[in-house]
């Protein structure tokens, strides 16, 4: 058949996101209250359409061989499904976020006395427009096959994103995290994009499956890879690191977690991220048909990277006032610990003989699959839940003081704080702790002991944070300065977000076999294993013994 | 497909420098300056930089997908604009002034 219509027939989701965008768009401008109130609705039904085209989509061979870390077609699923399912927690979360504004505010009241509705104060159709947009480009990084292709799908990923924290709220706060994201994200873009200019002029092609076929040519042949494609690699990680708030494109996270409004924190922290490291996935799969010492600066620049963005990212944590600084300095943290399974699945496609598929640990895409979901869970939680304190003043929570005793004022929303905060810190019964498992036994069976051991301590660390935001929900003097105002739908929104982490921590299987399966190569035959007992750590049998240790 | 790519190719290796060092002062640009418009318009200078360097390629190489890039490359680049005029002009509205070192309300 056609490769057009092929391709095209992998993107009944992304299309149903974009027409609800529009619709949302326009329903926005409507002079009926009831129509232009809509948007949330029309947004929460085109996901809901978009996971009906994600579930029934048959998986497709993949259109090219050897060519991917993993197969394109199933991964392209897993994520979309996943995008789709936090996306609608995230929706849920974020639902007030344009009604709190002052001129919406002020729009609707002017239109009640009987004036003329003036359009350009109401932000609803925007902001769930482009919330649609954004995760429509997280899909299509998804389904990336091309360098032009994952560059369009980044920047639409970023672009509304700038839009929602600028409109998230009314403060200057807000403007100026908008102002810091969009320059330094502009400049990421262009670093990336440099990068990928330069692996197009070492290879010819910006298709992944010819970049492929071109790194497999060279290795066969035994020569080194052109300095220009390595430099390119590099160029292009270090660019989409921006996406994932890793070292060294780290600097605006805080700032910007901390300006933008809880819900649309919670969108930052997941979306961008997902796309980062899912076009991560996508670069570095044609570079590893090369060897493990061809491809050596860039797995150092990895190690470098995730070891750099663990400690930074912890240490600064550990100095913060602000809880939303230390959740994002945690995001950072993260990202660290994520691109620990990254690094072993670059091991594992080099080394020859080192064929995890199948296996639930030593699988590290598969255990970073498993993650992305697991933290966007746990964060969302706790944004949500800093998003429903306001202080005095009339802005969000920040401080440490301001949910000092939530555990006592508001239970409900003190428990999803503690099971969020919990699954981050990775304990279990926490689906964080699954995750660390996976992340972290993958790279020890590659035999990346070093790495891994300062992964560990690094999360004994960031315990230290996480904790002190349980003592001020549960242990402190309840700050009487600050109101505690839940609307149905956050707290609806949140307690899934809760209750998922804790489910899928102590049933996680079905998950953990669904991104084995998204993480399998393409051309190896999935080996059908029985499942693990749910999250059963015992069955971690570690088979590093044989392997050389490395850093 | 070329072997390598190496300064023999003479004409290419010209292209290249000139994009790297449109890149390049984007780049420092940007890092030195505290007007937002010079911000953004670095940024933009930077993109042309790369611009530079896919037309060269696909000059050297022969077929047309670096030259299908910069056409998408330019697109964002004036998707981008039009984003970076209106928080320009949001801010503006709001402090009166284009200095970036006015907006520091929000640090550790």
């Amino acid at each position: 058949m056609n490769p057009m219509l092929d391709k095209l027939s992998t993107l009944w989701p992304e299309m149903t996101l974009l027409a609800g965008a529009c619709v949302c768009m326009l329903a926005g401008l409507s002079g009926s209250a009831v129509v232009r109130r809509s948007p949330r609705w029309i947004a929460a039904v085109s996901l809901l359409l978009a996971g009906l085209c994600v579930a029934t989509s048959s998986v497709a061979e993949p259109r090219h061989t050897g060519a991917a870390l993993v197969g394109v077609a199933g991964l392209a699923v897993y994520v979309k499904m996943a995008i789709v399912a936090v996306g609608l927690l995230l929706l849920l979360i974020a639902s007030q976020v344009p009604d709190r504004l002052r001129q919406t505010q002020d729009a609707e009241a002017a239109t009640g006395r009987g004036g003329v509705f003036d359009p350009a104060g109401v932000m609803r159709g925007e902001f769930f427009a482009f919330f649609l947009l954004s995760l429509c480009g997280a899909m299509l990084c998804a389904g990336a096959e091309d360098l032009v292709w994952l560059f369009l799908a980044l920047e639409l990923t970023s672009l509304p994103t700038y839009v929602m924290v600028a409109t998230s709220r009314d403060r200057a706060g807000a403007q100026e995290s908008a102002v810091k994201y969009f320059f330094l994200g502009a400049m990421a873009a262009a670093v990336f994009l440099y990068g990928f200019a330069l692996i197009y002029g070492a290879t010819g092609s910006t298709q992944y499956d010819q970049i492929a076929a071109f790194v497999h040519a060279q290795s066969a042949s035994g020569q080194a890879l052109p300095p220009l494609f390595i430099v390119g690699l590099v160029l292009a990680v270090v660019g989409v690191s921006f996406k994932i708030a890793a070292v060294p494109m780290h600097f605006y996270a805080a700032d910007v977690y901390q300006g933008a409004a809880g819900p649309v924190t919670a969108f930052l922290a997941f979306v961008p991220k997902t796309a980062g490291f899912v076009s991560l996935i996508g670069l570095l799969g044609p570079a590893c048909q090369a060897n493990a010492e061809q491809l050596q600066p860039v797995i150092w620049l990895l190690w470098i990277m995730a070891v750099l963005s663990m400690t930074v990212g912890n240490t600064l944590g550990l100095l913060q006032h602000n809880v939303k600084r230390v959740l994002a300095y945690s995001s950072i943290a993260h990202s660290g610990y994520m691109l620990v399974g990254l690094i072993a699945a670059v091991a594992a496609a080099t080394t020859p003989g080192a064929v995890t598929a199948g296996e639930h640990l030593g699988n590290g895409v598969a255990a970073l699959l498993f993650y992305l979901v697991a933290y966007g869970l746990a964060t969302l939680g706790a944004f949500a839940v800093l998003g429903c304190v306001t202080t005095d003043q009339g802005d969000e929570a920040q401080t440490y003081d301001d949910i000092a005793g939530l555990g006592q004022r508001h239970p409900l929303l003190g428990v999803i704080m503690l099971i969020s905060v919990l699954s981050l810190v990775g304990l279990p019964p926490m689906v964080g702790f699954l995750g660390k498992i996976y992340l972290f036994g993958s790279a020890i069976q590659h035999g990346y002991i070093w790495l891994v051991i300062i992964a560990v301590l690094n999360s004994a660390i960031s315990a230290v944070y996480y904790l002190r935001i349980i003592g001020a929900c549960y242990f402190a003097k309840p700050n009487d300065q600050t109101q505690v105002a839940v609307s149905p739908a956050v707290q609806l929104g949140a307690l899934v977000a809760a209750v998922g982490a804790v489910m899928l921590g102590v049933a996680g299987g079905r998950l953990v076999d669904a991104a084995r399966d998204a993480a399998a190569p393409p051309d190896a035959a999935v080996v059908e294993t029985a499942p693990l007992p749910d999250g059963d750590a015992e069955s971690w049998s570690p088979q590093w013994a044989d392997t050389s240790v490395k850093w | 497909m070329p072997e390598t790519i190496g300064l023999h190719s003479f004409i290419l290796s010209h292209f290249l420098l000139t994009g790297a060092v449109v890149f390049a002062l984007g780049l420092v640009g940007f890092l030195s300056r505290r007007n937002l418009i010079v911000m953004f318009l670095c940024t933009e200078m930077m993109f042309q930089g790369v611009a530079i360097s896919l037309v060269a390629f696909s000059r050297y190489h022969a077929n047309d997908t670096g030259q299908t890039f910069v056409i998408f490359v330019l697109t964002i680049a004036a998707a981008e604009a039009a984003l970076a005029l209106g928080l320009v002009v949001l801010l503006f509205r709001r402090k009166r002034t284009l200095d970036a070192l006015a907006w520091s309300q929000l640090h550790g």
